[in-house]
């Protein structure tokens, strides 16, 4: 490697570095919380059975699933303006992915709750609980342990996929390297330098996971095979 | 104490349960008997709500009602005076057996923690499952799982304990200690309604049968009568093959 690659690779990790922490993950971290607040709502009004809202929900998750992310990215920043409606393109970003990581968490979500057996609700209601302390102590629980790596393997193509509001100006990671490496004319080395950041960010999203998954566990570690049913 | 009057349910258009009269006294053991697809589970399951009935009176001690006009406020209070035991035992599997049991007392029936733990200790001992108390069901056999299953029933105290089968999803070596735990309960004065195939149970502990019949009761008597001068011919018939099969397996 010539040392003048070597030179501008060094000097651009700590930029590409600060757009990871500035944009790339304050974008995953609040698309998340927002999408899975909002997927928690459209799961729930489905449960639920609430006649117009859960049409509303299919109709919805039918919509955000079923067109491109970045059609919907460009129609909310690129094509709302004409409808008088203009936003920054850090806002455009946040609400486009929101709206579409709802629509997928909603249906992790909802098939999560609809893995606990009935069983569970009725042997709530034959110990005097109600609706609500069966779904919050029994029921919502049980769906967490099952969502939970679907979940994380959302949030790990989330971190990924932010790359694409490079394409609305937001300066994150991707498009920092992008800049870059169009001054220095040197596009192979800096996008593989942002495929490690993004690599390194999702190595340690990996690790956080396996310890919440061990948290998330309610059985005691160290399990004693011989108390369970043999065969 | 607890009486059904002509109970009516459907299912789609099939008439599962065809106007039954059935009641239950303080005290009693009463275990129903009566071919698979018979209506035992519908019944069982409308009598504490988790089923709709389509037609039929409920009455609970002083409360009398249209079952179909019951409110969800009542549906509580009934069940808080009735004990369920599930064919798959259905304990919190987000819980430990200990858990299990406090869930009830502390959650819907808000006993004071030092009682509830109290409350629980003792029940779980009466099961024998005192030493499993931090076990998660996932950790315990069928057996050890039915019996915190009844004990989270009991610590409730129920005014009555329907069973659906407590030990037809077990293992045959572990139905003894199970049935072994009803019996005391029966000794104790429970009152009980057993859905059961163990003959041997419903022969030595039942004071009373009553026997379904595609969706009606067919008999209804002291459980002596029953296996000695079973009344027609369905009955005789059902005791021949299932009386056959207890020979068989004693
Ligand atoms: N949720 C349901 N939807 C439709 N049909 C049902 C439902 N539950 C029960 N049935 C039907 O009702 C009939 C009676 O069922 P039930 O479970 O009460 O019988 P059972 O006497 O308990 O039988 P088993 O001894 O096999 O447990 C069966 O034919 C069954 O197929
Ligand atoms: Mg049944």
């Amino acid at each position: 490697m010539s040392e003048r690659l070597l030179d501008i690779l060094l000097s651009s990790f700590p930029k590409l570095l600060l757009a990871c922490l500035r944009a790339t993950i304050p974008l995953t971290v609040i698309i998340f919380a927002v999408s899975l607040v909002l997927g928690f709502l459209l799961a729930l009004v489905q449960i639920m059975d609430i006649k117009g809202l859960k049409r509303f929900a299919r109709i919805y998750i039918w919509i955000f699933r079923g067109t491109p992310l970045l059609v919907q990215l460009y129609i909310i920043f690129f094509g709302l303006p004409s409808i008088g409606i203009t936003l920054d393109a850090f806002p455009a970003a946040v609400i486009a992915f929101s709206l579409n990581n709802a629509a997928y968490n909603s249906e992790t979500i909802r098939s999560a709750i609809l893995s606990v057996p009935q069983g569970q609700t009725e042997a709530g209601y034959m110990v005097g609980l109600n609706y609500r302390q069966i779904m919050m102590r029994i029921v919502l629980p049980q769906a967490a342990r099952v969502a939970f790596p679907t979940l994380s393997n959302s949030v790990i193509s989330l971190t990924k996929d932010t790359s694409l509001v490079a394409s609305i100006t937001v300066v994150e990671l991707f498009k920092t390297a992008q800049r870059i490496a169009s001054v220095y004319f040197e596009p192979f080395a800096l996008y593989c330098e942002a495929a490690l950041i993004y690599l390194l960010l999702n190595t340690l999203l990996t690790f956080l996971q396996s310890y919440l998954e061990k948290k998330l566990v309610w059985k005691p570690v160290e399990r004693t095979k011989h108390f369970t049913k043999a065969a | 104490m607890l009486e059904v009057k002509n109970l009516h349910k459907k299912f789609g258009s099939v008439e599962i349960l065809k106007g039954i009269h059935f009641h239950i006294n303080k005290g009693e053991v009463v275990a129903v008997l009566g071919s698979s697809g018979s209506g035992k589970t519908t019944l069982l399951r409308c009598l504490s709500f988790l089923e709709k009935a389509d037609h039929g009176e409920i009455i609970f001690d002083d409360f009398h009602k249209d079952i179909t006009q019951i409110r969800p406020k009542e549906i509580r209070q009934l069940r808080m005076k009735m004990g369920f035991v599930f064919q798959n035992y259905n304990l919190f599997r987000n819980k430990t057996a200990f858990q299990n049991v406090m869930e009830g007392l502390r959650i819907a029936q808000k006993v004071p923690e030092p009682q509830a733990k109290e409350i629980a200790v003792n029940t779980l001992k009466k099961v024998g499952m005192l030493e499993r108390s931090d076990y998660y069901p996932d950790q315990l056999s069928g057996g050890q799982q039915q019996r915190v299953a009844i004990a989270r029933a009991i610590a409730l105290s129920p005014k009555v304990i329907l069973f659906d089968e407590p030990t037809s999803a077990l293992d045959p070596e572990l139905t003894g200690e199970v049935l072994d735990v009803m019996k005391m309960l029966a000794r104790e004065g429970t009152t009980m309604v057993v859905v059961t195939h163990e003959m041997g149970f419903a022969q030595e502990v039942a004071n009373r049968i009553i026997f379904m019949d595609g969706g009606r009761i067919a008999a209804d008597q002291p459980s002596k009568e029953f296996f000695t001068s079973p009344q027609d011919e369905n009955i005789k018939r059902f005791l021949r093959r299932t009386l056959a099969d207890y020979d068989y397996t004693i």
